[in-house]
Order: structure tokens, then sequence, then C-alpha cells
């Protein structure tokens, strides 16, 4: 026989079973060199052994750290077992400082089994967790008070315990199914998406997706038409953010439509750089506002609020900086994720220079410093220490994002540029990283003055919602990488766009004439909404413009007196019997030939108190035809985004037409992003028709 | 009563006294990550105490590994990480750094032979930690990670064979050992 055989080795380890063993046993008693490798084998396996043991020794203390008080939890009350004991753990402080939805998950289950049947009811307070999906869990951080959990037990519970335990169990663990989010990750999932929701005053109440997907895309419910007589004010923050085109462009270079709700129509109209004349006035952006025909619904008009923030020259930028706060987790593994990164920093270093300086923070299982704050002059220094990064580890966002806005502060330029660089897949998952946590997090942090630049990267399991949110809230842009050639815009050719932030809490407000206005519809920016009085509150956050930004919002307008389709009719409401109409009358009866007023608010960066302009316009009755090229190709993606959520209220839009209207709206296009644009449309359309 | 006949066997106390800290580093070295190994084991637990005390009351190793390789595994599929998702990836490739959870916290602390070890694939990782930190049989072995017996034996077989090697580039003291027939 080969002495290179793994009978041989399951001999020397006594793991063979006769008559195996006393065949083997009776070669190595003639073979001394079979014989020198069982005692090898035997001496190695020993080695390993103490090594093994040693390892359990050492790693011991960080195993048990914190865990043993759940086990230990979990253990006392299996021998006490009943209702009270749970009533009494609940008033327990202890409990509450380690209690993870699993612990609760424990008593439930245990419950269940002693009893039967057991229905519950769990209802946060104000619980703040990452939004459904279902990944094991997640610590959730709440005092006493903000937790109530409710115990039923019906009547079944005096059926055999034993004949229905556990199989009929209302709630069960999450189970190791894969895809599957147990009932009881589910219910959570619930309770905490509609918690989240909650303080999102802005937004429509969304439901997580009860299919389990990890790439995770809130619902947009889409803006409606409104009556211009009932709610003559339109109000929303801008949004630079350009990750939705990106991402759109990843799914169907890769052969597949996207799913609706990773379209954002109005990220993809700001992923174009429109050519809008500068501020003349000292002011840091331009206000454009014109109205041409609307190519998809002739009878209506579209209007075009345009925003062209001041161009600073590279030279002239203010010294940065600049920590990137780099997610180093087993996630980030593929080529398009880590590696790429590195890449897209590699190209943004190059442009740094004395002025500049750089830290490097990572996060995985644990996070660390890997680059102090280091001079833009130093680049082999931060080159090497991007090189030497390397994916593995799971993701604790929240130590990450804590150390980089500790060193972003203590390294503070006033009146230069401070921002911390976050690239991610968006994959938090250990620690306190719940989504509500980690956004309250960045918002608390964004009020230092330090900004915020989120690059998303990774296809399967992006969390293209948890980052848009942490850009929101943490004073910053979004952008998503799919490409070097993206990296390449956003962080070399737009370099200042997105690292200088010229005006910040830019919100936008615009009152319609219902003299000359029936009804309009805000195209996209279904999440940037807000109210009509937050306008005017400088408390309440909204967008950033950074250096040479254009901001692009449209708004489809039914004049008055003009035909509508079903799906612009605003649906009549009864006439109130107790306050009069009077206000809304008035306003009707100005002679004002005024179309609507756009206003606008905004905040210099490191300012607190808002500043506004103003700007009305009248309808000069423009044909599309004839309109600017920029509008032209604005309308374009627009409706491309449309086709794509496959919008109600697309009109006669079709692949087709938005490629005319793109080619007429090409323009010069310099950087061939148009030209890009309608290589997608084409593929797009091929894609509808397969 | 159920929770009577747990006493049979081992009490759950003893049981989670001799298995608690081998189990939260086979989670561990699974999902990379002790937090996860945490909420892996103690489902684990939960699960045995629920139903596998039950019927496994002589013999737990075999029940406590096997669910909780599945739920570490779980975590892992949930979370997209790379290792262990690919079958080809575990059984081929062999590391050529150890992973950032050993680089961190063992690089001054582990054996020279834990290192090496950390280089090897995962899966062959993973049985070497199941027999000689767990003492555990080909058989059981076997059927936790859901292989045969024959082939935990190659694993085993090749991952101490790669260990020779590694050792005796090494470490002049370790006889040399060259395969050949006899």
């Amino acid at each position: 026989m080969n002495i290179d055989d793994s009978k041989l080795t399951a001999f020397a380890l006594d793991e063979l079973d006769e008559p195996e063993r006393s065949a083997i046993a009776r070669v190595v008693a003639e073979s001394p060199e079979a014989q020198r490798f069982v005692d090898e084998i035997r001496e190695l396996a020993g080695a390993v052994k103490n090594e093994f043991a040693a390892e359990l020794e050492r790693e011991a203390p960080a195993l048990v750290s914190q865990g043993k008080h759940a086990f230990e939890f979990a253990r006392g009350f299996r021998r006490t077992g009943d209702c009270r004991s749970l009533i009494d753990i609940r008033d327990d402080p202890w409990f509450w400082s380690i209690a993870r939805p699993l612990a609760i998950a424990a008593v439930l289950a245990l419950l269940a089994v002693v009893s039967g049947v057991a229905l519950f009811s769990l209802r946060h307070e104000n619980v703040r967790v990452a939004q459904g999906e279902g990944i094991g869990p997640v610590p959730v951080r709440s005092k006493p008070a903000d937790v109530q959990a409710e115990f039923q037990m019906p009547v079944e519970a005096a059926a055999s315990p034993a004949a229905k335990a556990p199989s009929s169990l209302p709630l069960k663990m999450a189970e190791p199914a894969a895809g599957k989010v147990g009932s009881l990750n589910y219910s959570l999932a619930q309770a905490r998406a509609e918690a989240l929701d909650r303080e999102e005053r802005f937004r429509g109440i969304r439901q997580p997706s009860a299919e389990f997907n990890t790439a995770a895309y809130d619902d947009i419910v889409e803006n409606r038409f409104l009556d211009a007589k009932d709610n003559p004010l339109s109000t929303f923050s801008i949004d630079v953010d350009t990750a939705s085109y990106s991402n759109v462009r990843r799914f169907i270079n890769e052969g597949s439509l996207p799913p609706r709700d990773a379209v954002r129509v109005e990220e993809m109209i700001n992923y174009f750089t429109y050519d809008y004349a500068q501020p003349s006035d000292g002011k840091p952006f331009a206000v454009h506002v014109d109205a041409v025909s609307c190519p998809w619904e002739t009878s209506h008009r579209l209007v075009r609020i345009g925003l062209k923030g001041k161009e600073i020259a590279t030279d002239k930028r203010g010294p940065s900086n600049l920590v990137f706060l780099l997610d180093v987790s087993g996630s980030m593994t593929p080529p398009e994720r880590l590696p790429l990164v590195k890449q897209a920093m590699r190209l943004l270093v190059e442009k740094l220079t004395e002025n500049d300086r750089v830290a490097i923070v990572v996060y995985a299982g644990a996070s660390g410093l890997a680059l102090p704050s280091t001079t833009g002059d130093h680049k082999e220094q931060i080159l090497e220490a991007l090189e030497n990064l390397q994916a593995g580890g799971s993701t604790n966002g929240a130590e990450g994002i804590q150390l980089a806005y500790k060193i972003a502060a203590d390294n503070f330029i006033k009146g230069g540029v401070n921002r911390v660089i976050l690239a991610t897949d968006g994959d938090f998952n250990v620690g306190v990283t719940n989504q509500g946590d980690l956004i309250r997090l960045i918002e608390e942090k964004a009020k230092s003055g330090v900004f915020l630049s989120v690059l998303g990267v990774g296809t399967d399991n992006l969390k293209d919602s948890t980052m848009q949110k942490l850009a929101d809230k943490g004073n910053g842009n979004y952008a998503y990488l799919d490409s070097l050639d993206e990296a390449s815009k956003v962080l070399v050719q737009q370099m200042n766009g997105t690292l200088v932030t010229i005006a910040k809490d830019v919100k936008i407000q615009v009152e319609f004439n219902p003299a000359r206005v029936a009804s309009y519809r805000l195209i996209g920016y279904e999440k940037r909404l807000l109210r009509k009085e937050d306008f005017n509150n400088d408390k309440v956050d909204a967008g950033e413009i950074g250096a040479g930004h254009t901001v692009t919002a449209l708004y489809e307008v039914v004049p008055v007196g003009a035909a509508t389709n079903p799906a612009a009719s605003v649906p009549p409401v009864d006439p109130l019997k107790y306050s009069s109409n009077e206000r809304s009358t008035s306003a009707q009866s100005t002679s004002s030939n005024e179309m609507l007023t756009v206003k606008l608010r905004y905040k210099k960066p490191d300012g607190d108190n808002s500043e506004l302009v103003e700007r009305a316009v009248t309808d000069t009755a423009g044909k599309f035809e004839d309109g600017p090229v920029d509008l032209k190709f604005a309308a374009a993606v627009a409706e491309f985004g449309m086709i794509l959520r496959d919008s109600e209220y697309k009109g006669n839009g079709t692949f087709a037409a938005v490629l005319e209207w793109a080619q007429e709206g090409k323009g010069s296009d310099a950087n061939g992003y148009r030209a890009g644009f309608i290589e997608l449309v084409r593929k797009a359309q091929a894609l509808s028709k397969g | 009563m159920r929770s009577e006949r747990i006493k049979e066997g081992p009490t759950f106390e003893e049981v989670f006294e001799r298995f608690e800290i081998p189990l939260l580093q086979y989670a561990a070295r699974i999902t990379g990550d002790r937090e996860r190994a945490k909420d892996v084991v103690q489902e684990t637990f939960i699960k045995f105490q629920r139903n596998g005390a039950l019927d496994r009351a002589d013999e737990p190793a075999t029940w406590l590994f096997t669910v909780c390789r599945n739920g570490a595994l779980n975590v892992c599929r949930k979370e997209r990480r790379m290792m262990y998702l690919d079958e080809e990836l575990i059984e081929s490739r062999e590391r050529e750094q150890p992973m950032p959870f050993e680089r961190l916290e063992e690089e001054e602390a582990a054996g020279f032979l834990m290192r090496i070890i950390g280089t090897l694939p995962p899966r062959q990782q993973e049985v070497l930690r199941l027999k000689f930190q767990n003492d555990l049989s080909y058989r059981q072995i076997a059927d936790i990670t859901k292989t045969s017996t024959n082939n935990v034996g190659v694993l085993i077989h090749t991952a101490l064979k790669k260990l020779r090697q590694r050792y005796r580039e090494t470490s002049k003291d370790f006889v040399p050992f060259n395969p050949k027939t006899i």
C-alpha cells in the first residue's frame, strides 16, 4: 500500500474499525517506514491537540465575556419556568441591559414549551433597529420603559404540552432554512421598520418586503398630481445623490431591468451635469427656471428648476481634512468592492497636495486606524496604507464611524474641507448597528461640521436605503461606484463637487398660482419631501450642494383649462361644510400672470441661519421642440426612469421617444456620459422586448 | 414531564459547561466573528433545551456541533460572508493570508503550529478542530459536516501532511518524510 494513504493516518489516530485496523496493523508492523509515519502522525496529532487546547484557553475569556449572562439568564428561566418569573425579569434592569431579541425569543420559546401555546405581541415604542433584514439578532438597546412585552395565555394552554410543542409553536426561532425570515424575526423587523418610519415624517408608511432580499430598496410611492388650489405649496430638499443611476446602469449592463424601487428618478436626472450659468451675484448658486410643453403629455407643461453651484478651481480649493472610512469586512472581498474602492482612493490621493490631510480608518470585526492623519504630499505612505488593506471579518460600522469622526474632529480645519468618506457595501451587521442608531449617530456627528460622502459598492446585498439615509442625515452625498470610470467621475472630475460643500440645508418651495395651474406633480424627490412649514424652519435638515454641482427638479404641470388624462386628474373633494373657501378663491382672484414662484433657502456651510432666494416665473408657452438641449435631455432621463418604474405617470413616453429626446438633448457631451445614457436606453429597450 | 427526562443523561448545566467554550470557538471560526458566534451558540443551547436534550441526552456532542454548524453557516449565508460559501473554495483553496480575525489577535499569542493551521483551507481547519480540539471521531465529524467518514479521513490526512511539510520547512528538528510505495 501507499504510505501516503489516509488509511494510515486513520490508523495512527485509532479511527479504524476491525478488520481494517488489524490489516493495517500488520502492514505497519512489517514496515519501519510505515511505523515511522505512524509515530510521526501521532506526535504531530499530540502537538496539534496541545495547540488547540492552548487556543481554547487563550480565547475563552473573550468568548464568554458578555455572552455568559444571556446563557445564565436562559438557564435561570428554565429552572423557574412560569409566567410570574417573566414579570420579575422584566422588572430587573440587568435583564434589559443585556436583552437581545434572541434572549426575548428564548424566554418565549421556553414559555411556549412549558405552556403549550403562547401568543405574544411585542410593542416597541422607541426601538431603533435595522430595517427588515432578518439577519439574526440585532442588539436592542432600550430602557425598560421603551419596550413592553405582552403575553396572553390562551385556552389551549390546557391541552397536552407534549403533544403540541414544539411543532405548533406560534413563534419560531429564526430557522436555519436559507432565505426565509423566521416569523419572530419578521414581526420584530416589522415593528422596527414601523418605529423607524414613524420618525421619518416626510415619508409615507412603508412595510418591509415580505420577500427575503438582502439588497434593500425602500418602496417609493410616487408623488401624485396635487390640486394647486388645495396644495399651492410644494416643498422639498435638494438632492445631489447620483447612486441610483449607476446602480440602474449596473443592472441593465448585467442583463436585467432594475427593481422598481431601485429607480429614483431625481438621482438619475442629477447624475448628469447641466450647463446652467454660474451665479454672478455673489450667491453660492444660481437658480434657473423655465417651462416647455411636456413631451409625454403635450397638453401639460414641464417646468424645470435648475441650480448651479459656484465653481471652485481645483487650486482654489481650501485645505482638506479627509478621513477615509473603509469597510474591510468579508463581504467586501470581490474585486468590484474593496479593490475598486482602493483604486478609487488612489485616484483621489493622486490629486491631493501638502495642504490636504488624509487618514484611513477601517472597520470589520474590529475597527482601527490604518493610517493616521497624513498630509497629501506623503503620497507613498498613503498609497502603501491603502495597499495593505484586506477584506475579511464582519462589520461594525458604528465603531468605525465613531473613530472616523473623532479623527476628523481632531484634525479639523476651520474654513476648509472636513469630510468623512465612507466606502461600504452597507452591510452593517455587528454591534450597536441597527439602522436607526447608525442614522442618529451620523446625524449627531454631522453637527460637528464634518460632512459625509458615502460611496456604495457591491451588488447582491447593497444596502441602498441605509446608505442613502446615512448620506442624507450626515450632510453628505451618496454615489454608487459600479466601475473605475464612475469612481473617477465622482472623485476626480467632480472632486470639488464631492468634497467642497458650498451651501447646506438647501430647500426649495414652489408656490403655484391656482389661477394658472390646475394641478402639478413633482417628478421624483419622493424621499426628499418636506412639510410646507419645514421650509422656514432652520432646524430641519436638507440637502447640500457642492462646488460646481448642478441640481435639477422637474414638475409636470396641468394648466388651468387643459384636458387632463385620468392619471393626472385629481379626485374631487366635497366642499367643506364648516370652513369657508375664501382663501383659495381670493388666491384665484389674483390677476397675476405668474405661473409659480420658486423660493430657496440655504445656509452657508458653517452657518446656522438660512438665507432666502425668490424667483417668480411666467410661462411663455414655449414648446419642447424649441426648448434648451439640457431640458430635453433631463426630460429624457426622467421619462426613462418613469418607464423603468412602470409609473402610471409615464404618459405617452416610450423607449423610442426617450432615445429621440436624448439624441436631441445630447449637446456637446464632453465626458460621454450622455452617449452612455443613450446606449443604456437601447439596452433597456432590448431587455424589455426580450 | 419532559424536564424530568433530561435527568437521565447529563444535566443541562453539565452539558453547557462542557461544550460552551468549544462551541463558541468553533462557531467563531466559521463566522469569523465572536459576537455572531455567541448568538449562534446561544441559539444552539436553546434548541438543545427545547428538544435536543430530550432525544440525545446520552451523546450531545454530535447534535450540538451539527446544530451549531448549521446556525453558523446560516449566518455566513445570510451575510454573504465569503468563506464557507463556495464549496470548491472551501475544499481546495489555501489561504495566502490568515483571516484578519486570526491576524489581529493571534499573531503574538498563537504557537507556530497554529499559525500554519490558519493557512489551511477552511474545511481542513474545521475537521482538524473537531478532531483535535473536541476529540470527536471520524464518524461524528462526518455526521456533523455532512460528508463521509472516508472524506473526513482524507481531509485530516491532507491537513496533517501539509502541516508536516510546513513544519519541516521551518523546523530542522522535525524528521523529514518522503512518501513512497512500500
